[in-house]
């Protein structure tokens, strides 16, 4: 479980903010690759733009830094190029939802074999603290001063909708688990789509009263419930309260896949 | 094994004090010369990693290691020592 070996150590101390959540997804996602015992020659991390999207300029393997949104396009070329290569796709919730929402869902519809690991720290960090299309109700952002007035998107939910194999939320509160979803999602073929959840103390926690770090994960920790749970509090007829966040393992299904060697 | 923190990564977050199921971790009260108040160990022995990662051969636990946003905490080689009486809490 060590994953110092695949980090460039020159470009380290990283450029996110002290307590930003996107370096323990890094953690979690190098342990998962180092679990897979894959060589460094044969795995491509791509990403869009955004905050989340700096994370394979922090690995040695090789990377590619796209345009705004379009990190699942160039993945599926860089797979229907070479179907031997592992891609694995790092993006933002701006990133994925917003701009690149089209070539989420018809990268889900065509089953490509990807991991997409979402950094959803739920509010654009990088241009500073705008609302996202995941932004909770009532979140105050800098576009948002009275709360935000509009539902969130449900990644997971669409993804799951429009057909991806292996759809999983976790938290960074949750390494362990979140390190066991990604090692899933890169062992299973076709299109992986994994939400990790991250805070963001400099944008999202500064302005929604959770201004230590601590303070978010904290909230993660008290927040989170299984999707086992949850599907048991339904059966039993108790409600959920609206702000929780539903983690686990959310789908997982055998559709045929694009971009597999046969 | 020796549990360090790398003072040149570390941008004093004070997560690892959240997770540690030991509570080495303190919060510091020193600013160093970057100017980050860098976390503070006590008996840093008393980890689990630290005693048990030669026997199993393996990461036990490591919590702390993966949930450091700055990849600054990590156990190193330590040289032949004393042995010495370490007093574990359970």
């Amino acid at each position: 479980m060590t994953f110092d070996e695949w980090l460039r150590v020159d470009r380290l101390p990283h450029i996110y903010c002290a307590g930003c959540g996107n370096g323990t997804v890094i953690n979690c996602t190098l342990s998962a690759v180092d679990q897979m015992g894959w060589k460094k020659e044969e795995i491509v991390f791509v990403s869009g733009i955004g905050c989340s999207s700096r994370a394979p300029g922090y690995i040695v393997t090789d990377s590619l830094h796209t345009t705004h949104g379009r990190a699942i396009a160039f993945a599926t070329g860089i797979k229907m190029a070479n179907p031997d290569l592992k891609v694995v796709v790092f993006t933002g919730d701006g990133d994925l939802a917003a701009i690149g929402g089209n070539h989420f869902i018809h990268g889900c519809r065509r089953n490509i074999d990807l991991t997409v690991i979402c950094m959803n720290n739920m509010i654009y960090g990088m241009t500073g603290g705008q609302g996202s299309p995941t932004t909770p109700r009532g979140a105050l952002s800098t576009t948002t001063p009275y709360g935000s007035s509009e539902a969130a998107f449900d990644l997971c939910g669409l993804a799951a909708a429009a057909g991806a194999n292996y759809v999983a939320r976790y938290t960074s509160y949750h390494v362990k688990e979140l390190t066991l979803a990604i090692r899933t999602g890169l062992g299973n073929p076709g299109f992986s789509f994994i939400e990790a959840l991250v805070q963001c103390p400099t944008n999202y926690g500064r302005r929604n009263k959770l201004r230590q770090v601590s303070d978010q994960i904290e909230y993660f920790k008290s927040h989170a419930i299984l999707a086992q749970k949850a599907e048991r509090m339904r059966e039993e007829g108790k409600k959920i309260p609206d702000d929780m966040i539903i983690i686990g393992e959310l789908a997982r299904r055998n559709r045929p896949a694009l971009g597999v060697r046969k | 094994m020796r549990l360090v923190i790398d003072e040149s990564r570390c941008k004093g977050c004070n997560l690892c004090t959240l997770v540690c199921p030991y509570r080495i971790f303190r919060p510091g009260t020193k600013a160093n010369p970057r100017g980050v108040i860098v976390p503070e160990l006590d008996r840093p022995e008393r980890c689990a990693n630290c005693r048990l990662q030669r026997l199993y051969g393996r990461t036990i636990c490591g919590m702390c290691q993966m949930i450091c946003p700055d990849q600054a905490i990590s156990w190193e080689e330590e040289g032949p020592c004393e042995p010495m009486k370490v007093a574990i809490e359970y």
